[in-house]
């Protein structure tokens, strides 16, 4: 499902991604961990395409980072949906159009529409904020508005850059059951975050831990020098 | 059809969004193709004052004396047929009762009333910016010399000169500058709109990371800025028309007697389209650069 090889990124002189090598099946949970710096957001956002591939090769939900036109990116974005850090939500929508845009822009019809959006959102707790304007809900409120709009197409892979850094304890581990009960049926999830309580709650995810832009440990065999 | 829709009518709202931006925008626009709609009309006028003023070269014909009239005549209809603005023919008796009637009156042309000694002639008129010709001046004298029975065209050769001169400066400044104005106004108004969608900047940011296709983001952001380019212009237009009722009249006394005209239609058009165009081209500029 994921495929890294060899992979560098940097940012003028700054080296933020230094020879990274992965893989992951279909039906993964891969934590990513690692101080602040240590690259877990570039490495989401070279995943999500956001950022373009400067050394190494990447394969994703079946598309070929390397070889891949810049107008048709949106095809792999339907299939890889993230969750950023800072949320990137649309501040003066409802919580019900900003979770309903990603069907929107696939064309779905209205009914179907209503049933996912309904769904997703009394799963995450939120169809009593359905008519809000986001900016008027809280910051914990906007962060599962994020989570909810990546989860309610149902992507192959779900890229979450520190979702429940908003969050209490008590809705983290709620969130990050959400993301369980995805990941169970099928998709793959990489889960960026600094918290140890959240890694040890899901005993059969892989850890990639990162320093520096390196790999510096990881809970499973990784495929060295392979291509 | 339900997609592009739901597009159409998402460009119809984001003319709505950000009041402020969208009002400083449109003013924008609107001032900046009024100066341009100005500027047009004042070169358009001058234009056709040069043309009406300058612009026109005469020939006087003269047919050999005693040719049979038919021939003349046969002669008269075919330059009648060539790209000429007028055409005024004279047999040897209507020559000579315009000399007649030129003449002071204790002149008597009774001792030439069995024949007149003037030749058959004719007036031609031309003007010196019709067609694709390089000289039409030269290439009409040649053609009315090549006549049969013609015995000499004479014209008024400080007038050609003239009206080379005018047409050179009409043809070669007339058009460049209103290119160049074009290229002005297209370049301010589509910094303009530009700035203007570079507002929305996070949303076609998001609209992009959710998966929406090229064509998706920048539909609506077209459709925007076509109707802000369009109705700048519209709205330029009415103000221009507004002036011209106000300042028609102004140049309309002796000896200028220069009525303003206003944009024809296909000039109207022509600066509605760039306005229009340059819209669609900077939103799409806008939104290509942010939908990655």
């Amino acid at each position: 499902m994921i495929r890294v090889r060899h992979l560098s990124h940097s940012f003028g002189r700054y080296w933020a991604l230094k020879n990274i090598t992965f893989s992951l099946d279909k039906g993964d949970f891969l934590f990513l961990t690692g101080p602040s710096g240590a690259g877990k957001t570039t490495l989401m956002r070279i995943l999500h395409a956001s950022l373009p591939l400067q050394r190494g090769k990447t394969q994703i939900a079946g598309f070929d980072l390397n070889s891949m036109h810049s107008r048709k990116l949106f095809l792999l974005r339907r299939q890889v949906a993230i969750v950023f850090q800072d949320f990137r939500i649309l501040p003066d929508q409802s919580v019900w159009d900003n979770v309903a845009l990603p069907l929107m822009v696939r064309g779905m019809i209205k009914k179907q529409v209503e049933k996912r959006v309904r769904a997703v959102l009394r799963g995450l707790r939120l169809d009593n904020k359905s008519w809000c304007l986001c900016r008027e809900i809280s910051g914990g409120e906007q962060q599962r508005v994020a989570v909810a709009r990546a989860v309610v197409v149902n992507p192959k892979v779900l890229l979450a850059d520190e979702p429940t850094g908003n969050l209490d304890k008590k809705l983290s581990l709620q969130l990050m059951e959400v993301f369980r009960q995805f990941n169970v049926h099928g998709t793959t999830v990489v889960f960026a975050t600094h918290n140890e309580e959240l890694i040890k709650s899901h005993q059969n995810a892989k850890v990639l831990s990162l320093k520096e832009g390196s790999i510096i440990d990881a809970n499973w065999p990784l495929e060295e020098g392979g291509e | 059809m339900r997609v592009f829709t739901h597009l159409l009518f998402q460009g119809l709202i984001n003319l709505g969004r950000n009041k402020w931006a969208q009002i400083f925008t449109m003013s924008a626009v609107i001032f900046v193709s009024f100066l341009a709609g100005l500027f047009l009309l004042l070169l358009f006028n001058f234009n056709l004052a040069v043309s009406k003023t300058q612009d026109k070269l005469q020939y006087q014909v003269y047919w050999e004396k005693g040719l049979p009239l038919e021939d003349v005549s046969g002669q008269w209809e075919e330059i009648a047929s060539w790209d000429i603005e007028s055409l005024k023919t004279f047999t040897p008796e209507q020559a000579l009762q315009v000399l007649v009637d030129s003449m002071s009156g204790d002149f008597d042309p009774a001792y030439l009333s069995e024949s007149s000694p003037l030749p058959p002639t004719a007036l031609v008129e031309i003007s010196m910016s019709r067609g694709n010709e390089d000289d039409p001046a030269k290439e009409t004298l040649y053609r009315l010399e090549q006549l049969p029975g013609v015995e000499r065209v004479s014209f008024n050769p400080m007038q050609m000169d003239m009206a080379r001169t005018w047409f050179k400066i009409t043809s070669r400044v007339f058009w460049p500058l209103i290119f160049f104005m074009f290229v002005i106004t297209g370049l301010v108004v589509a910094n303009t709109l530009k700035l203007n969608q570079i507002n929305r900047k996070d949303e076609v940011e998001i609209l992009s990371l959710v998966g929406a296709s090229p064509w998706y983001i920048q539909f609506p952001l077209l459709i925007t800025g076509a109707l802000q380019g369009f109705m700048g212009g519209l709205v330029s237009l009415l103000l221009l028309k507004g002036l011209h009722l106000l300042a028609r009249d102004l140049l309309y006394f002796p000896p200028l007697w220069i009525r303003i005209e206003f944009l024809p239609p296909l000039y109207m058009g022509s600066l509605l389209a760039a306005l229009t165009g340059v819209g669609i081209i900077s939103s799409l500029l806008a939104g290509g650069s942010d939908s990655r």
